[in-house]
């Protein structure tokens, strides 16, 4: 690589360009992690303890979490919701890849895509507070659903699990579907004729030769919805309620309303290892590897 | 099992623009019928009628004595072998050909013993757990011939299979997809622009042009009776004159070529010409031989400009004299031994041909296949016989 840059620009500022590269991975990323690793092995101690006789590494921070029974339970059910929202996500975007990718004419895809993109220029905390708004009790949503008589009185969408699901899908759903939507796009048509004309019907035509070529994209598009899922935090804040709590929201009372930031480093890093731990899992049980999902 | 084909007055738009004229056609069950013509003449747009992936937007297809209206791609009778194959690159060999068995419930035993059986038919016997990436052109060729026969067509449909192939491999594949259909019985109904690939392997070809189909016949008859000037051009090589009728006795036709003389060529009976119409005479470049100056008949004086020699034979490029128009001659390997001092550039030689082997066909003023170019070319733009101009 070095060889390269200096090819292009010369030696100098090939030189100056890693540097700076350099400056940005080690002061920017690797130290501050660090800082946070170092902190979650130590007790959380006074200023004048510090450095004193009960200064010292320990896995009391990580231990915690498997003494603290409601905190082991959110912790999973985070994991699991996370799982929830992932295959929500998938549900909804395939369907929607596959009219971008394959039935749209350019024209109608780039609309669709122009349409899909708008609400992301606002922002996050913005649009889940909208989603509050429609799923209020006296909200519009159930005002539509009660007209229409699907319903007989309004139902609590923000008690449960319902809103913050919702919510999440409508606010990682870009990350699914252009991912899969790139995935479909590069299958060959002929393919998918193929496979009608030998007589497969659409359920088998997805599942045995389009869904088998977007596999890649699949994996990349739920890795991506699931750790941005499970490290949310405005979401189910706004739109969940106390029974509906994320990891990510005891992982914050940790660190500015408990002011413990050694316990609540540790959570955190609990919180990485799990998810990264969950996902390369998942990978090797639909056999792809980072190279495929960095495509 | 009837494998015959039936478009019934079948027409194709798209918008404004006709892609299939008002269509009648018949295929036989168990007949080789080719599709020929250049690209975008519409023969893909009927292959696709008769697979179902395009509904016509007039008229009906039937297959056997079922109107196909109704019936899906996925319920045809009918499998199609694609231009690039569509092979499934991420099944084995025995996983794509098995597909189709896969998709009507085949037990897993059955489906083996098909694919194998199949494999053996196509020469490809072991090669079954192998990957797709892992043949080579001939072998995948192979593999989607078996993978299309494996659900038991009553009509097999080919897009220009052969056309990623080279020159050795296709023409092995012609005589090997000429066997397996005889072996079958299967109706394959095959798309192509190549010519060779059309007369050597059909029982019968619908020439196209157009969205029109020019003329429905067999190999040889094509070849020896075009029934338009399209098809007298676009199959085989044929130099083109233009002409007026002087008189016409019975299929004889005497022509007048303007500087170029009297000259004569048989018209078929129902091809309607009157004294004084305008005429196109087409001369086969093999059927041009030299000729000395006591023979009878007509006469065509040239000079050389180009001796090709293709092994078999010579291809001269020569210019009329009288009109400067172009005129190809094939001459065989002896003719032009004996010949062979003379076939130099700039070498002046007169040729002449037995009017029985000449066609004449009605000038309609239709655009006419520039043979340089491969392209068809306007009316205004072409020599005139009485005119003496050349584009």
């Amino acid at each position: 690589m070095l060889r390269q840059l200096q090819a292009r620009f010369g030696g100098p500022l090939a030189m100056a360009i890693l540097g700076l590269l350099g400056i940005w991975l080690i002061l920017l990323v690797t130290l501050p992690q660090l800082q946070m690793i170092d902190y979650s092995f130590r007790p959380n101690l006074l200023p004048d303890q510090r450095g004193g006789p009960e200064d010292g590494w320990t896995l009391g921070n990580y231990a915690t979490l498997l003494n603290n029974e409601i905190h082991r339970v959110i912790f999973f059910k985070t994991l699991w919701s996370s799982v929830l929202v992932t295959l929500l996500t998938l549900a909804v975007s395939y369907p929607l890849a596959w009219y971008l990718a394959k039935v749209a004419t350019p024209r109608q895809a780039a609309l669709c895509i122009l349409l899909l993109i708008i609400p992301f220029w606002i922002n996050e905390i913005l649009r889940t507070y909208a989603w509050f708004i429609i799923l209020a009790f006296r909200g519009p949503l159930n005002e539509v659903l009660m007209m229409l008589g699907l319903i007989e009185r309004p139902i609590r969408f923000l008690s449960g699990d319902a809103g913050v699901m919702v919510g999440m899908v409508y606010a990682y759903i870009l990350f699914m579907v252009f991912p899969v939507y790139n995935a479909i796009e590069s299958l060959d048509d002929n393919q998918v004729r193929a496979a009608r004309d030998l007589g497969a019907g659409t359920i088998r035509t997805h599942r045995r030769i389009v869904i088998p070529h977007a596999k890649p994209g699949i994996a990349t598009g739920c890795i991506m919805t699931f750790m941005l899922a499970a490290g949310s935090y405005a979401v189910p804040a706004l739109l969940g309620s106390p029974g509906s709590r994320w990891f990510t929201q005891i992982i914050y009372n940790w660190f500015f309303e408990g002011g413990n930031w050694n316990q609540g480093a540790a959570y955190a890093f609990l919180l990485l290892v799990l998810c990264i731990g969950f996902m390369s899992l998942v990978m090797r049980f639909f056999k792809v590897g980072l190279g495929d999902i960095a495509k | 099992m009837d494998g015959s084909v039936r478009l019934d007055e079948v027409v194709m738009r798209f918008g404004d623009f006709t892609a299939i004229e008002k269509t009648t056609l018949e295929i036989g069950s168990g007949e080789f019928f080719s599709f020929l013509g250049p690209s975008g003449c519409g023969k893909t747009t009927l292959l696709n009628m008769i697979s179902g992936f395009l509904t016509p937007t007039e008229g009906r297809v039937w297959i056997g004595d079922e109107a196909m209206g109704k019936v899906s791609v996925n319920r045809r009778p009918t499998a199609m072998i694609f231009q690039n194959l569509a092979l499934f690159p991420l099944m084995t060999v025995f996983e794509n050909i098995e597909f189709g068995l896969e998709v009507r419930g085949v037990d897993k035993r059955t489906r083996r013993e098909a694919s194998e059986k199949l494999l053996a038919l196509v020469a490809l016997e072991g090669s079954g757990p192998k990957q797709i990436g892992e043949l080579s052109g001939g072998q995948k060729q192979r593999v989607a011939i078996a993978r299309a026969l494996a659900v038991e067509p009553r009509v097999l449909l080919l897009d220009e299979p052969l056309s990623a192939l080279d020159l050795k491999l296709r023409q092995h594949m012609r005589a090997e997809l000429k066997a397996i259909q005889r072996k079958t019985g299967i109706t394959f109904i095959y798309i192509t622009h190549d010519q060779g690939e059309a007369l050597t392997m059909s029982d019968r070809v619908a020439v196209m042009s157009a969205g029109r189909i020019q003329q429905v016949a067999d190999p040889m008859t094509l070849y020896r009776s075009p029934a338009t000037g399209f098809v007298a051009a676009f199959v085989g090589e044929n130099n083109r004159l233009e002409t007026r009728v002087i008189e016409r006795e019975g299929q004889r036709v005497r022509l007048d070529a303007g500087n170029l003389g009297e000259l004569a060529g048989m018209a078929g009976e129902t091809v309607i010409l009157g004294n004084g119409d305008r005429a196109a005479l087409f001369l086969r470049p093999e059927h041009l031989k030299p000729i000395g100056e006591g023979d009878a008949g007509p006469r065509l004086s040239a000079t050389i400009e180009a001796v090709h020699f293709e092994g078999a034979w010579v291809m001269l490029e020569t210019r009329l004299e009288a009109s400067g128009e172009k005129l190809r001659v094939q001459l065989g390997h002896e003719v032009s031994r004996q010949y062979a001092d003379s076939l130099d550039i700039g070498q002046r030689m007169t040729f002449g041909y037995d009017p029985a082997d000449a066609v004449v066909l009605p000038d309609d003023g239709s655009p006419v296949l520039d043979e340089d170019t491969g392209e068809m070319v306007e009316t205004e733009q072409r020599a005139m016989p009485d005119g003496g101009s050349h584009a």
